[in-house]
């Protein structure tokens, strides 16, 4: 599939992210019904995976997602390693635990960005981008890199943690801290903000189970359920940490689970640098992988992230299964549209945190003045900042 | 209830074909596919496996099994049943889990597997003009051929 020429649609001109099209039916301001239609920017990476050894589809896997590359590659590892039947060192756990939180920091601080962009409020959108390099930063010292880290291998990880990076990092960590805490006051009080998001995009927890919801989406309705406390890996079994919850059902609850888990992300690597333990970093596997197959789940910071191998004995998997979370909170978001206005769409699209973030063309479809119409997601942004003005 | 509980009884048990515990945590049920809706039934209204984390399909030569990863707590009980090539149809699980939807046109767009009673199974990640014939992730549509075939070589 890698190969064949795929129309690559709606494409965001600021933010390089896959792109999706709505097609909403509307009443007037209100939304009646949504069609949502992925596949602008199909990759075919199952596909590939099967023509490539183990080892090369730890770097193909690296790069399902740009932001949470590492909640893929621990998926992965984990069950390769399972088929393996290697024991993964204390130490590498650990560190693929705190990578995987600073990778949950790093989104939900870019997401909060995007979010007050959506809502008109630059402002906080510059702080917020500002203070992600805070945690960039800390994921470069580690692994050289900002984005795909390449630090998981299979057997361990690739880098350790110096004494260095790990001072570097309590720093940073405390200044995130106090960051994040103004960040939270904002969302919880500027009445931009509370204005925009409060009773917006309903999600009830029945639908939100019903429709298998993920992740701070999930979460945001009231339903506790998080990987990292229900199905345990790397070293979440031995780290305290609280499963973060609102009631609200809206975007302004899915904004709060959020600012209260950086938080957490936040406790949870101070325990990891804590309680790091001694010792490898990694072991060494070997090339072929015995025949079976394996399930493995991650909570990545936008949901439960999930990876199924099937081995044949050989170098290459047979398959290679990822379901990443943001296809599992589609169907969830279709429904929260429902009898909002057009001018609510862009946040509450933003509100389960989309890696397909950008609708470039949105289809609009009244049927009372038998019209269509198509505007582009910063047209609509637009609109929707200035009728939220007049009111 | 332990992890075990949660899935052992006659509603599973009576109709599988196999059954594999691979860990505490991960179970591979094999069944027949008329019995696997019954099942699906049963555990999701009995045993409270409401979440359907994903459908995985895979081509093994002559048949295509799919794998309905269903989850409740630690445990993710995977279902398979395996579909004739020839005649790739199986009932959907929509009605029992509307979250599963976008999951089953998945492994239709990519395994042309037929979900009976799943209404929309419309294109969702392959493109509007896509040959009908073409499976990409079946066996016989290895990437190279899939080009000749769109590139009209």
């Amino acid at each position: 599939v890698a190969f064949t020429p795929i129309p690559v649609g709606p494409q965001h001109p600021a933010l390089d992210l896959e792109s999706v099209n709505f097609t909403f039916h509307v009443d007037g301001e209100k939304v009646v019904a949504v069609r949502p239609r992925l596949g602008y920017m199909h990759r075919g990476i199952e596909k590939l995976a099967e023509g490539r050894t183990y080892l090369q589809n730890l770097y193909l896997v690296e790069r399902v997602c740009g932001i949470c590359s590492q909640a893929h590659t621990i998926c992965y590892a984990q069950a390769v390693e399972e088929l393996l039947e290697v024991e993964v060192p204390d130490r590498a756990l650990y560190i693929r635990t705190i990578m995987a939180e600073l990778e949950r920091i790093q989104n939900h601080y870019l997401w909060l960005g995007v979010t007050a962009h959506q809502m008109g409020f630059e402002t906080l959108f510059m702080y917020t981008w500002r203070d992600r390099e805070i945690v960039l930063k800390m994921v470069e010292e580690v692994t050289g890199k900002r984005v795909n880290y390449d630090i998981n291998y299979l057997g361990g990880v690739r880098r350790d943690l110096t004494p260095e990076a790990i001072h570097e990092m309590r720093k940073g960590l405390d200044q995130l801290a106090e960051r994040t805490k103004y960040y939270t006051r904002v969302c919880k009080n500027e009445r931009t903000v509370l204005k925009r998001t409060v009773d917006v995009g309903r999600l009830s927890p029945k639908d939100a189970e019903a429709l298998c919801a993920v992740g701070p989406t999930l979460r945001a309705s009231g339903v506790k359920r998080d990987i990292r406390a229900d199905d345990p890996y790397a070293a979440y079994e031995e780290t305290p940490f609280t499963v973060i919850t609102y009631e609200g059902c809206d975007v302004a609850s899915r904004l709060w689970v959020r600012c209260d888990e950086i938080q957490e992300s936040i406790r949870i690597i101070r325990h990891a640098l804590d309680t790091l333990p001694g010792g490898e970093i990694s072991v060494r596997v070997p090339r072929a992988v015995p025949a079976g197959e394996a399930i493995s789940r991650v909570e990545a910071p936008r949901g439960e992230n999930l990876h199924y191998v099937r081995a044949d004995g050989s170098e290459n998997p047979a398959r290679l299964k990822i379901r990443a979370p943001t296809l599992a909170n589609l169907l969830p978001l279709c429904t929260m549209f429902v009898d909002m206005n057009i001018a609510d769409i862009p946040l509450i699209i933003a509100g389960i945190d989309p890696c397909i973030a950008c609708a470039e063309r949105m289809t609009f479809i009244d049927p009372r003045k038998t019209a269509q119409w198509s505007w582009s997601s910063e047209e609509l942004r637009r609109r929707s900042v200035q009728w939220y003005r007049k009111r | 209830m332990t992890a075990d509980e949660a899935w052992r009884g006659a509603g599973l048990e009576e109709r599988a074909t196999a059954i594999k515990v691979q860990s505490r945590r991960r179970v591979f049920v094999d069944l027949a596919p008329v019995d696997f809706k019954a099942v699906v039934a049963w555990l999701v209204t009995e045993r409270g496996f409401t979440h359907v984390a994903t459908v995985t399909g895979i081509d093994v030569g002559s048949e295509i099994e799919v794998i309905y990863h269903l989850a409740h707590g630690a445990l993710v009980l995977s279902l398979r049943v395996a579909v004739s090539k020839e005649e790739p149809t199986l009932p959907s699980i929509v009605d029992l889990v509307p979250g599963a939807a976008f999951y089953e046109r998945e492994v239709h767009d990519l395994f042309g597997v037929a979900f009976e009673g799943n209404l929309d199974l419309s294109p969702l990640v392959l493109p509007d003009d896509w040959p009908s014939e073409i499976h990409p992730l079946r066996r016989e549509w290895p990437a190279d051929r899939i080009h000749r075939r769109l590139e009209g070589t």
